[in-house]
């Protein structure tokens, strides 16, 4: 459900974006979504076809970067990625800190045609 | 034509919780977020907290729900202020919700605001309201798995309170499991273990906010003198 709000404000983002630049309609909209955020690609999906309609993003295609965690083995000091629930160190099985990150929702770009 | 943006989406509401933050910061309001899921006892807890802490501090509350002001009423009845805050469907307050509700709480007046969110223990998550920190709440009847579910809510946090303590006969929660996951998440974060209903662990809880309270007030006048 915070998925339309955060929708919401990505289309107006973009849309203002869009007619700074002085262009008429966005075409892509590149987001990128830390796993931290437990936002679901596919909830995100229908929540942004709701919320671009009637807006220069109307027929934007959103592309969605998912951005893993990623923690540090406090044994061997390896870094990796967390997959699901399974936080333990991918090379050793050690417990591992959470590093910075993962908490991205960013429109990291828009691709835009057209005059205004 | 490609135009970088890398803007934050949520750039709005992060711009309107400044705001409130500000505000708060030039009255002397501390303000704290207290966010879990539905049922997880926010409401009770602040039940049994709000009456260890109206000695120490002039208080205040904003109640997040989806409808109805029951939270609230049940707040009031304590004689404290409590605002009902109805997001009419939606599922987490916005810093824009705040910013309204301040208009119907003699803001000058409090030292302490207490916000309940909505419960959920994902959403709100997302969604600064300008608040100096956060609290969280988790039951043992939800599981002790929901620190790798839910990190948000345990990474963004500066106490985990661990509630219904009382139930912890009639269900499998494993503490040890839960403590470990808590600072896998957040490795500087404080936990309390409580129980409204028995009034276990109500005094430290009392006592790690009214602390923290203290400490964020002195900074406060600190950097006020300063301006």
């Amino acid at each position: 459900m915070h998925e339309l709000s955060i929708a919401m404000s990505l289309v107006e983002l973009a849309s203002e974006r869009a007619r700074r630049a002085g262009a008429a309609r966005v075409t892509r909209l590149n987001l990128r979504i830390g796993a931290l955020r437990g936002i679901e690609d596919e909830s995100m999906r229908l929540a942004f076809e709701a919320a671009r309609i009637d807006s220069p993003c109307g027929d934007a295609e959103l592309r969605i970067e998912n951005v893993p965690l990623r923690a540090r083995c406090q044994d061997c000091g390896a870094e990796y990625d967390i997959e699901g629930a399974e936080w333990a160190c991918s090379v050793c099985g050690s417990d591992g800190e959470l590093l910075d990150g993962g908490d991205e929702l960013q429109l990291a770009s828009i691709e835009v045609e057209g005059e205004p | 034509m490609n135009i970088p943006v890398v803007t934050r989406v949520l750039e709005k509401n992060d711009a309107a919780a400044a705001e409130n933050r500000d505000r708060f910061d030039r009255l002397g309001v501390v303000c704290v977020n207290l966010l879990g899921g539905a049922g997880c006892g926010k409401t009770a807890l602040l039940e049994s907290l709000l009456p260890r802490l109206k000695e120490r501090f002039r208080l205040a509350v904003l109640e997040g729900d989806i409808t109805t002001t029951l939270d609230a009423e049940r707040i009031a009845s304590l004689g404290i202020p409590a605002v009902q805050l109805t997001t009419q469907g939606g599922c987490h307050l916005t810093a824009a919700h705040v910013q309204k509700a301040l208009a119907s709480i003699d803001i000058e007046n409090v030292d302490l605001l207490l916000i309940e969110n909505v419960g959920n223990p994902i959403c709100p998550a997302n969604f600064a309201l300008g608040e100096h920190f956060r609290i969280a709440v988790l039951s043992v009847s939800e599981g002790d798995d929901k620190p790798s579910k839910y990190p948000l809510l345990f990474r963004g946090t500066r106490l985990v309170v661990l509630s219904k303590l009382d139930l912890m006969p009639h269900v499998d929660f494993d503490v040890g499991r839960f403590q470990r996951d808590v600072h896998r998440v957040n490795p500087n974060v404080d936990l309390l273990e409580t129980s409204a209903r028995s009034g276990e662990g109500m005094d430290q809880l009392a006592s790690w906010i009214s602390r923290t309270v203290e400490q964020m007030s002195i900074r406060q006048c600190e950097s006020a003198c300063r301006s």
